[in-house]
């Protein structure tokens, strides 16, 4: 019994912490993600993004007459279950204006088809890329900050055959992500003239990928196109290509783009041999620089996948709550295209004070993004920027971006 | 928004889910509190149902095979109906195998269902899903769609649960509680027990297919998530445990009660600062855990314990003449 006690003095504690938490003038959003299941560790950054945007609002001037706006997290866990029953949490219990997520294509689609379209909610995912989410019939309520697969897809599939690589192998990790732009990969880079030798899925987290590497490596590759998370199952696949003289160049998308890649793998062996697309951030862009700053004094690594994402989606919602003039929900998505561009001013991350005042006075405004500019076509997609990375004479990551 | 009807329609998706898996419970129920069969791969035929009727009722898409517009009712069949074909083909195979060999078995099976959903990209559309799955009553304004989908969910639950009830009851439930108890004795009884090992598998498999059916139509969407063990498997087993094997009513209460556990939880943690709720993410997975761990200990009969089934008076004087 003194344990039940416990548990309840407990309880009636965060209980009261929550009602403390919902202070008058507060405008909460939902955030949604996948802070547990597969791709927790590249949520850990994106939701950090997330925040720092919300902390540029806050701390210089907060959302319309001075209120703050609260993020409220739930988890989606990469799983369409667990994301539905978060987004009725969000939708229903939290009474959010509007959500930013979740992490997952599979999530968002089940989120967004069985709660949020129906109930009429504005859903911004920073992370979301299968060219599914563009065809559903959604009252122009889901948008993305992060370019449909078919783009990256396209990037590659242009990059490789501009090296004048006439046959490739490709593998990829089975998964949504990674299997969506295997395949347009492959379409693209027919089109374009290319043979495809091989085409094979693995399944992550195996001890060893020889037996498919060495099926894979028949009919005269010159390349194999990776796309695997690098954690998974992207490292190993290249130490054992490397080990056994199977393949010497490699194409990955931006499931790959880690420094560990390097550290495990060592830069002399990765040296022209290795080159790795990324969705997003154009380094010399000073949309891009004034994020990283952001991010890195808020003591994170501001080329973690989709961190530059999350800042974005975070602050478009701001500025999209602010052009509303209201937390009504049925303003947000108008509002969303109205301060995503193209016309009008361009806002750069943490400009908040100069985009409130903008819109105070009327004004259009244009966000352009850390990760791109965000002007949402039709559907609510954006096309995105693409970088390619390879291993400098440094032994570090060098970007130069794609046209 | 008012606050006390958002409250309502929260409760809505809470009991929707909560009959969901209510159905899923009474299935293990009968496999493994009636027969004492230890299935561990309830993901992998609760996947196949709801592939199945996702498949048959979507509207015709070049993503992967189907596109066939068929009415509910024709997809709830057919996903039980297959999977009923399909569990009787596992228990060929796995059914001889004593329990824990069983449940080794059954993961293997449901490890080798995940992979096909995801491999077979023309039937399934791979890791991608099948979306824009048509859902009942949708086209009703918000709530009374809602109200209604519930409704349809509890009506199954109310049917499932009168069915496995009357079959708890009968003769052919005894002769599974004999299996369970004491497979020599049930054999020297003159009972086929394979046959009624392979009854009680088939049916238990199929109320899971049709569970996932539900489900499938519930979120509009499936992918091979949709047979991940933790929210599909192990979930189910602890909802079992907690609220009492072999007893339906208990099958039901615990599945109602630990998914309100999972999910209310995060109500809570969500008010925590950032750092704190994505770390409080998985103390929900833990205290799924350890409810499991308590009840096991505690009361491994669970809240609502077996209670067998009073023997008929005529039966009662034949069996002790």
């Amino acid at each position: 019994m003194k344990i039940l006690k416990k548990l309840a003095i407990t309880a009636s504690a965060i209980a009261m912490m929550s009602v403390g938490a919902q202070a008058a003038g507060e405008i909460k959003v939902g955030s949604a993600g996948g802070v547990t299941g597969p791709i927790a560790e590249l949520v850990a950054a994106i939701v950090k993004g997330r925040q720092v945007a919300v902390d540029h609002v806050n701390s210089s001037g907060g959302l319309l007459g001075g209120d703050t706006m609260k993020l409220v997290i739930a988890d989606s866990a990469c799983d369409p279950k667990a994301a539905v029953d978060a987004g009725n949490k969000l939708v229903n219990v939290e009474q959010v204006v509007a959500i930013i997520g979740p992490s997952c294509s599979g999530a968002t689609n089940g989120m967004v088809s069985s709660v949020t379209i129906p109930a009429g909610v504005t859903v911004l995912s920073d992370s979301a890329t299968a060219p599914s989410i563009s065809e559903l019939k959604d009252n122009d309520t889901v948008f993305r900050a992060s370019a449909s697969d078919a783009y990256q897809g396209k990037a590659i599939a242009d990059l490789v055959w501009k090296a004048g690589i006439k046959k490739v192998a490709v593998t990829y990790s089975n998964d949504d992500y990674n299997a969506g732009i295997a395949n347009v990969f492959t379409t693209e880079y027919k089109a374009l003239g290319g043979e495809i030798t091989g085409n094979q899925a693995h399944e992550p987290n195996k001890a060893s990928y020889r037996s498919e590497l060495s099926t894979l490596n028949q009919g005269g590759p010159e390349a194999l196109a990776l796309f695997a998370y690098y954690g998974s199952s992207g490292i190993t696949i290249i130490k054992n290509s490397l080990e056994n003289g199977l393949f010497g160049k490699f194409y990955a998308a931006d499931g790959m783009f880690d420094n560990s890649v390097i550290g495990q793998i060592g830069a002399d062996n990765l040296k022209g041999n290795l080159w790795i697309t990324q969705a997003a951030s154009d380094t010399e862009d000073a949309s891009y620089k004034a994020f990283a700053e952001a991010y890195k004094a808020a003591g994170g690594d501001p080329e973690a996948p989709y961190a530059a994402h999350g800042y974005d989606v975070a602050f478009l919602m701001a500025l999209a709550i602010e052009k509303a003039g209201s937390a009504d929900r049925s303003k947000i998505s108008a509002a969303l295209r109205a301060v995503a561009g193209p016309e009008g001013e361009v806002v750069r991350p943490g400009e908040w004070e100069k985009a409130k005042k903008l819109i105070a006075e009327g004004k259009d405004v244009n966000y352009e993004g850390a990760a791109g500019i965000n002007d949402f076509d039709k559907n609510g997609d954006v096309t995105g920027l693409f970088s390619v990375n390879i291993v400098g004479d440094d032994g570090t990551w060098s970007r130069s971006m794609l046209k | 928004m008012d606050a006390f009807y958002g409250y309502m329609l929260y409760g809505i998706s809470l009991a929707t889910m909560g009959g969901i898996y209510a159905v899923l419970t009474l299935g293990l129920n009968v496999q493994w509190g009636f027969t004492g069969l230890f299935n561990a791969g309830i993901a992998g035929f609760f996947g196949i149902g709801a592939y199945t009727t996702a498949i048959l009722t979507t509207a015709p898409t070049h993503r992967h095979l189907g596109g066939y517009e068929m009415p509910y009712v024709v997809g709830f069949l057919a996903a039980m109906l297959l999977c009923g074909i399909i569990a009787y083909l596992v228990g060929k195979v796995c059914l001889r195998l004593r329990s824990d060999y069983l449940a080794i078995a059954t993961i293997g099976i449901a490890e080798i269902f995940r992979l096909i959903l995801k491999n077979e990209t023309w039937a399934t559309n791979g890791p991608r899903g099948v979306s824009e799955i048509p859902k009942p009553f949708e086209h009703w304004p918000e709530p009374w769609n809602q109200f209604a989908f519930l409704a349809l969910v509890l009506v199954i639950v109310a049917i499932v649960y009168v069915l496995v009830e009357v079959a708890r009851k009968s003769p052919w439930g005894r002769v599974m509680t004999a299996i369970r108890e004491n497979e020599p004795s049930a054999k020297a009884a003159g009972k086929n027990v394979e046959v009624f090992r392979m009854e009680g598998f088939v049916i238990g498999c199929m109320i899971m297919a049709l569970a996932g059916a539900l489900m499938a139509h519930y979120l509009k969407f499936v992918d091979p998530n949709a047979t991940d063990p933790l929210l599909a498997t192990f979930l189910v087993w602890v909802m079992l445990i907690v609220g009492g094997s072999a007893n339906n009513k208990g099958a039901i209460l615990g599945a109602f009660l630990m998914w309100v556990v999972w999910s209310a939880t995060e109500i809570v943690t969500s008010r925590l600062p950032d750092e704190l709720a994505i770390r409080a993410a998985y103390i929900r997975i833990f205290l799924i855990g350890l409810m499991l761990q308590i009840f096991l200990q505690k009361f491994p009969q669970g809240i609502l314990p077996e209670k067998r089934p009073t023997v008929p008076k005529s039966n009662r004087n034949s069996e002790t003449v």
